[in-house]
């Protein structure tokens, strides 16, 4: 498999779960970039043996994206005194609900995460976990975790 | 709505990255290079283990054997006794040609040892040759321990005949080794010649000048002198000394049949454990303790994206 063919089979998933993950969809078209850029720099270390070329942009992804919200906070830390940042109304894709949307923008990022990987990416426990850094016990109970404060906040807006 | 159907319409969303973003990538994804072939492990691994085999195989296999490292210094030693000429250990049939020189006066030593398991038999027999040659013994001396005995024996043999008696001796047993040594007088001698008709001379005058009685005796005394210590030379000339020396065969030494081809291999994993072991000790707690700093490192990174996360 070359860079190009995955490039193109994987745009789509890793530019989802940068938007999930980040609930901002301008930063996660940046953060696509950035992590395609990085991913072709690092391309010659990638093993198809290892795992799949998805697992392995989602792994560069999230490390893009960890960056990211560390800038973040530290530019957010910088301009406290300033005029707040523009929040940008979250938007996580064609055919959800508006009150899925909302309740999806209430999570914290870890748990958008976790539920951007299991579900929206389809991805099994294991190969989710490896891409957090956890163990797979500890993914599945951060899934669960986020789809019951999905379903509290759906009841509530119920 | 339950947790199933709430699955079900995250999992119905749609998310394209647009147009602008698929764009970039595909600019990006255009400057990547042709796919080279990589060396991964695997491949080195598949093109080390034979070189390195192979290297292995021709340090063990050219490696020169103990044994063959054992048998120069062997010769050596069977070598070193030689003062002028020695025969090594174990050439019984080639024992030194003394050579001859009947009309010159030579002082003819040699020295021949012997192994033979008959010490007491060689003995007489050396002796019985030796008398057979117009020869006689110095002196014998003979000790005998437990199974082993030695002999030593100073035998003079008319010095015509020593050529023979050598080769008669070296039948008695396997010789170990054999020295030669030739001093030739005949120049001294000649030197002692001249001297001597130079003074027969000066007596004559002397006689006729009537010199003093004591001055002529004087002078026929040193006449004298030179002309025993001639003779004596002559005489020692005449026989030629032969130091044998018989022993008996030594005690076998255990055979050394040196090392087989794996045992280059077999030394080199004993270094290789020792190498472990002291690695082991010494590298055993810096490494439990990088870990720990790793373990302390990777939690507080952990902790610190929780918390990131968290918002």
């Amino acid at each position: 498999m070359t860079f190009q063919q995955a490039a193109e089979a994987h745009l789509d998933d890793v530019y989802g779960y940068l938007a999930w993950f980040t609930s901002d969809r301008f930063a996660a078209e940046d953060l696509t970039a950035v992590t395609f850029e990085r991913a072709l720099r690092l391309w010659h270390r990638f093993d198809p043996e290892r795992g799949s070329a998805r697992t392995w942009l989602c792994q560069i992804a999230r490390t893009v994206a960890l960056d990211h919200f560390r800038s973040e906070r530290r530019r957010a830390r910088r301009e406290e005194i300033a005029a707040p940042r523009e929040q940008v109304e979250p938007r996580f894709g064609e055919g959800l609900s508006p009150d899925l949307e909302s309740a999806l923008a209430r999570l914290s990022a870890g748990e958008r995460e976790v539920v951007a990987l299991r579900v929206l990416l389809d991805l099994d426990a294991g190969t989710a976990a490896r891409v957090l850094g956890i163990s797979p016990t500890n993914c599945t109970t951060r899934l669960n975790r986020a789809l019951r404060k999905l379903e509290e906040a759906l009841h509530v807006a119920a | 709505m339950s947790q199933r159907d709430l699955v079900a319409e995250l999992r119905a969303a749609r998310v394209e990255a647009p147009p602008e973003v698929r764009e970039r990538v595909r600019l990006i994804a255009a400057a990547a290079p042709d796919p080279r072939r990589r060396l991964t492990w695997r491949r080195a691994f598949v093109v080390a283990v034979p070189v390195a085999a192979a290297v292995a195989a021709s340090i063990v296999f050219t490696r020169p054997s103990h044994h063959e490292q054992t048998a120069t210094p062997l010769g050596r030693v069977a070598n070193a006794p030689a003062t002028v000429r020695t025969t090594p250990a174990g050439a019984a049939t080639k024992e030194l040609a003394v050579p001859s020189a009947k009309q010159r006066v030579q002082i003819v030593g040699t020295t021949l040892s012997l192994r033979t398991r008959r010490v007491s038999d060689g003995v007489k027999r050396a002796v019985r040759i030796v008398t057979s040659l117009g020869g006689y013994p110095v002196s014998v001396h003979a000790q005998t321990a437990g199974k082993e005995a030695t002999a030593d024996l100073t035998l003079k043999v008319p010095r015509n005949h020593v050529q023979q008696a050598m080769s008669r001796l070296a039948q008695l047993g396997t010789i170990v080794a054999e020295n030669v040594d030739v001093q030739d007088r005949t120049a001294s001698l000649n030197a002692t010649d001249r001297t001597i008709a130079r003074l027969q001379k000066r007596l004559a005058e002397l006689r006729a000048a009537n010199a003093p009685k004591e001055q002529i005796a004087a002078l026929t005394r040193r006449i004298q002198a030179l002309q025993r210590s001639e003779a004596a030379t002559r005489r020692a000339a005449h026989y030629a000394t032969i130091d044998l020396h018989l022993e008996t065969p030594r005690a076998a030494a255990p055979v050394h049949r040196g090392h087989g081809p794996l045992h280059g291999i077999g030394v080199a994993f004993r270094y290789i454990g020792i190498g472990a072991a002291y690695a082991f000790a010494i590298g055993g707690p810096a490494i439990v303790l990088l870990v720990l700093v790793w373990l302390a490192v990777r939690l507080v990174r952990r902790r610190r994206e929780e918390a990131l996360l968290s918002r």
